[in-house]
């Protein structure tokens, strides 16, 4: 190319430089994201907001605050079985934006917090006096993202399941001092006879058995059995749930009852009931139902459901009990909670309290002759802007 | 763009007055320099008067530089002196990054943001240098654009332009957003700085080229492709400039120019674009059908290359540039964080020099077209040059100190300037360069973010505690070292997982030096205290491996003491907050005395105030070495 060449050619490109970008720029577009693999699984678990009783009186969880997420912090009440009055008793001295998993077990009461932003360890604290004093506790790892993840024993030795599926246990004693022992993975329980049986996808809950022993219970890819398992000395074991109707199995909840268990389970758009005497289960008639805000256990084997659009759904009793619609709850209802702390009549599931929460304001609605009327307010010292 | 981020607002007092202080001194040692060459200059030609240049300058006895180059030379010059004085707007330093850099590249592809995500993140490690080397490097570009007429001094200001155009069209304005949606010739696409980057090719090209009018065709004739395609993209459909409103929004151009309007800016340039944005939201079909007849009109007549037309063109072209810099870029430059006029300005000086290419005048250039022909290809003006002025043909040359002092004496004042102005893109390309190569940030960050640092020369109070361990520790045990102490709360998901990274790295910037200093914190949570939560902590923070580590807490009474004599306020809240406390930082020297007290509040956590944090922290603990 001769020099003159070269020069004129030179001048087109550089003149025309920015035609180069903008050839590629007409082809710009913004990036779809497109996904071939199959549709997102359904949330293996509902919201973190439940309610417990014990003997001592009734417990929630409810998150208020928000509405971004590092405001949200989530409250622990506690109203006792000799009073109407709720109280806030959150527990002192650490963030719990993360999520609060609360469990009850003879006098203790365990809370696990669900670690944010720069934490990646749980704390825990436990009380034995209604939430007046708390003890620290240490999960050196990641609890699970469920209501169901902490279970606490008549001892007070309390089992963990952590966000990797992995289950560990800890004495009461042991758990303050951080000493877990790890019981089980998600892989090895997935591995297992009953865990292949059912195609073991995730587990859900723990919980105690009418012996004593660690219970797991999950959610099944196999249509038709029930992921809920007992530890017989090391080797997992079925429980034998299964839905006679069939279909892929989500436990949402397993709690410990006076020689039994209880478990409420979704398959497809029917939700069920169901209860072990130690040896046998009955399940419920269906409910039908699509997502389930909030789930709970009640006394004596009863529980409930908070469902969309103000819809709840309440069972009461062992052996069978019917699910009942409750009247459309109050706008803003986190949690049901039972009224009573002793085994309600078969059949009539008992009344309820609705907690709501609006920011930093919680209203207690009590179900009265077959209304919602408002019983009390409580206003919750939420720290917004503590936690970043 | 992690790391892009300081979390500083770009009006944050330290940093403008350090970058004011920076800029400032770096001034007056550009004056001095200046000063310096002038006086070396006017004594070489004191001593050796006969070496002098001739009356005429540059221009005497030979052909006058053509009008084209000499329009896109003083053009761009004072456009690159005018974005360099951008730069030396107070919010530069602190703001660029996150406020201009980080904005235009968020939309482009994943491998665009990663590029420029590395020059912002340089650029926020070292605010006040970047900004700084900003300014002087552009002011020397534009002043060795407008100093050197002529010859290798004129091409090679020009390549100069066409390598720092393409860092600042990269890094700061993200490939001029031609990989990101929404790319138009009315807001400034390819990007105002790809044209400073063509000006500079075409200044850097033999003139001899700029003698010839098949040049000015060429130009043109680029010139002319760009109009095209730019019609093209503005007609495309589907990109919302036909619509006034779309869903309920606002059309792709009206909303730019609202968006332009809230600008701050002079109340009736606002309320002008503010007019425009609703014209156009009413006759967006038409006003886009203006500009792309008018953008295919420009690019058939450049391409044409007819002059009577492209005259017209010109002409037109430059009326409407200004209405769309007016209309729709806002001007480009104001806001506090304009760093350049955008596009049209640039623009319309490379149509106006195609034109002038295209027609050369026939008694200057075209003398020199001849002359240029006699030197041959190979020589070009450049031969002309030198064969009109030897001493300067010399002085471009390696010589001995005689043949140095010749040469300086014999330079006119346009090399001298040039050389000047070269000397000033060192100064500021020198500190840039060594800004990029040094991967902590500056401890600037950390000054602006904690506020104040206390220079302090008090006994450290005494505390015997329990390290992470189960090991007794008291402030005793440890005379002889260095102790950078600090609280934290074992269970805090904000500051303090920070705050001991940035300690851990403080110690490892020590490098030998850190068998000398302990990394001291101390529990500040009166629940979560045992150290069961003090070992999480360390495993949880990498920190059981650092063997000047120490996590010390205790009884809530002697935490309690601790804190009160530390000035350390802990509390806990209720309603599922964080425990409270007060982040501060101490330097113990190894006499037991505080030398230092710092806030310690690391802001957002990102790895540039982390590092900063970490630089200032061993700094202190080198100071309290030494002071012991």
């Amino acid at each position: 190319m001769s020099r003159r060449a070269a020069g004129g050619a030179a001048l087109l490109a550089c003149t025309g430089l920015a035609c180069a970008g903008l050839i590629a720029g007409c082809g710009s577009h913004p990036a779809r994201v497109t996904s071939s693999g199959p549709p997102p699984a359904a949330p293996l678990s509902t919201s973190l907001s439940t309610s417990l009783v014990t003997a001592q009186g009734t417990w929630a969880v409810a998150v208020m605050g928000g509405p971004d997420a590092g405001n949200e912090f989530w409250q622990l009440f506690f109203r006792p079985a000799t009073s109407g009055r709720w109280s806030l008793v959150t527990p002192q001295g650490v963030a719990d934006n993360g999520g609060m998993v609360a469990a009850g077990g003879g006098a203790y009461l365990v809370v696990g917090f669900r670690p944010s932003q720069n934490l990646t360890f749980s704390p825990l604290a436990t009380s034995t006096d209604t939430g007046r004093n708390w003890t620290p506790g240490l999960l050196d790892a990641r609890l699970a993202d469920t209501p169901g993840a902490i279970a606490v024993g008549p001892s007070g030795r309390t089992l963990a399941l952590l966000q990797d599926g992995t289950i560990e246990a800890a004495t009461a004693g042991s758990a303050a001092a951080g000493r877990w022992a790890p019981l089980t993975t998600l892989e090895a329980l997935g591995a297992s006879a009953p865990g292949r049986a059912c195609g073991l996808e995730g587990v859900t809950a723990v919980s105690f058995g009418p012996d004593g022993n660690p219970m797991a219970a999950g959610s099944c890819a196999r249509p038709g059995p029930a992921g809920v398992f007992t530890d017989a000395g090391g080797t997992w074991r079925s429980a034998g749930l299964g839905l006679p109707a069939g279909g892929r199995v989500r436990v949402l909840g397993l709690t410990s009852l006076a020689g039994g268990n209880m478990a409420l389970l979704a398959a497809g758009s029917s939700r069920y009931a169901a209860w072990w005497d130690g040896t046998r289960w009955t399940v419920s008639a269906p409910v039908t139902a699509g997502g389930v805000r909030a789930a709970g256990f009640g006394p004596g084997g009863s529980a409930w459901l908070l469902l969309g659009g103000g819809r709840a759904e309440i069972v009461a009793g062992a052996a069978g009990g019917a699910w009942r619609a409750l009247p459309p709850v109050p706008a803003g209802t986190e949690v049901l909670a039972p009224q009573g702390t002793g085994p309600l009549a078969p059949g009539t599931g008992g009344s309820y309290d609705a907690l709501a929460a609006a920011g930093s304001r919680l209203t207690v609605w009590r179900l009265v002759r077959g209304a919602w009327a408002k019983v009390q307010q409580i206003a919750v010292p939420v720290q917004y802007g503590s936690s970043g | 763009m992690p790391g892009m981020n300081s979390g500083l607002s770009p009006s944050d007092p330290t940093l403008v007055a350090a970058f004011k202080s920076a800029l400032l001194h770096q001034g007056a040692i550009v004056l001095l320099m200046l000063a310096f060459l002038w006086l070396l200059w006017a004594t070489a030609r004191t001593w050796r008067p006969a070496a002098s240049p001739g009356k005429g300058g540059t221009a005497a006895g030979g052909a006058v530089e053509p009008r084209g180059r000499w329009l896109l030379r003083t053009g761009f010059g004072v456009l690159w002196i005018f974005d360099g004085l951008l730069q030396a707007q107070p919010k530069m330093a602190g703001g660029l990054a996150t406020q201009v850099i980080e904005p235009i590249a968020a939309s482009s592809a994943g491998w665009v943001q990663h590029l420029v995500s590395w020059g912002g993140t340089v650029w926020s490690y070292h605010p006040v240098q970047a900004g700084a080397a900003s300014v002087w490097i552009q002011v020397g570009i534009g002043a060795w654009l407008i100093a050197a007429a002529r010859g290798p001094w004129s091409r090679l200001a020009g390549a100069a332009s066409v390598a720092w155009g393409l860092v600042v069209w990269v890094l700061g304005e993200s490939f001029g957003g031609i990989f990101a949606p929404g790319l138009s010739w009315l807001t400034g696409a390819p990007g105002g700085v790809l044209f400073y980057v063509a000006a500079g090719a075409l200044i850097a090209l033999p003139e001899g080229a700029w003698r010839r009018p098949r040049s000015g065709r060429l130009v043109l004739a680029g010139l002319g492709v760009f109009c095209a395609g730019m019609a093209l993209l503005q007609a495309w459909p589907g990109r919302g400039f036909w619509q006034g409103t779309a869903g309920g929004k606002a059309g792709t151009l009206s909303g730019m120019v609202k968006e332009m309007s809230a600008t701050p800016q002079p109340r009736f340039l606002s309320s002008l674009l503010s007019g425009f944005a609703s014209f156009a939201a009413r006759y967006a079909f038409a006003v886009n059908l203006v500009v792309v007849i008018a953008l295919a009109a420009l690019g058939a007549v450049f391409l044409a290359g007819r002059p009577r037309l492209v005259r017209y063109a010109v002409w037109f072209g430059i009326v409407f540039c200004l209405a769309d810099w007016v209309l729709v870029q806002d001007l480009g430059f104001l806001g506090g964080l304009g760093t350049d006029p955008n596009s049209m300005i640039p623009l319309i000086l490379l149509f106006s020099a195609g034109y002038l290419a295209l027609v050369p005048e026939v008694s200057g250039e075209m003398a020199g077209v001849s002359e240029a022909a006699r030197d041959g290809e190979a020589g070009g003006a450049d031969g002309a040059e030198k064969a009109r002025d030897p001493g300067k043909a010399r002085w471009l040359r390696p010589g001995t100190l005689r043949g140095l002092g010749k040469a300086v004496a014999s330079a006119r004042a346009r090399s001298v300037a040039a050389a000047g102005a070269l000397a000033v893109i060192v100064l500021g390309a020198a500190p840039m360069a060594a800004a990029a190569a040094n991967r902590t940030a500056d401890p600037i960050l950390a000054l602006a973010i904690s506020g104040n640092s206390s220079r302090l020369d008090l006994p450290a109070p005494g505390f015997s505690l329990t390290d992470q361990d189960g090991r007794t520790v008291s402030l005793a045990s440890l005379r002889g070292k260095a102790v950078l102490m600090t609280f934290l709360d074992p269970v805090c998901t904000t500051d303090c997982p920070i705050i001991a990274q940035e300690f851990k790295q403080a110690g490892q910037m020590l490098g030998a030096q850190a068998g000398h200093v302990e990394l001291v914190a101390v529990v500040a949570n009166p629940t979560y205290r045992s150290t069961a939560f003090t070992r999480a902590f360390d495993r949880q923070e990498g920190l059981t491996t650092v063997p000047n580590w120490l996590y010390l807490t205790g009884s809530l009474s002697q935490l309690g003491e601790v804190w009160r004599h530390y000035g350390v306020a802990v509390q806990n809240l209720p309603a599922g907050a964080m425990s409270a406390h007060n982040d501060v930082a101490v330097i113990i020297d190894p006499a037991g005395r505080i030398r230092q007290e710092m806030d310690a509040d690391p802001g957002p956590g990102t790895s540039g105030t982390q590092s900063s944090f970490s630089v200032l922290l061993s700094q202190y603990a080198r100071q309290a070495l030494r002071q012991s």
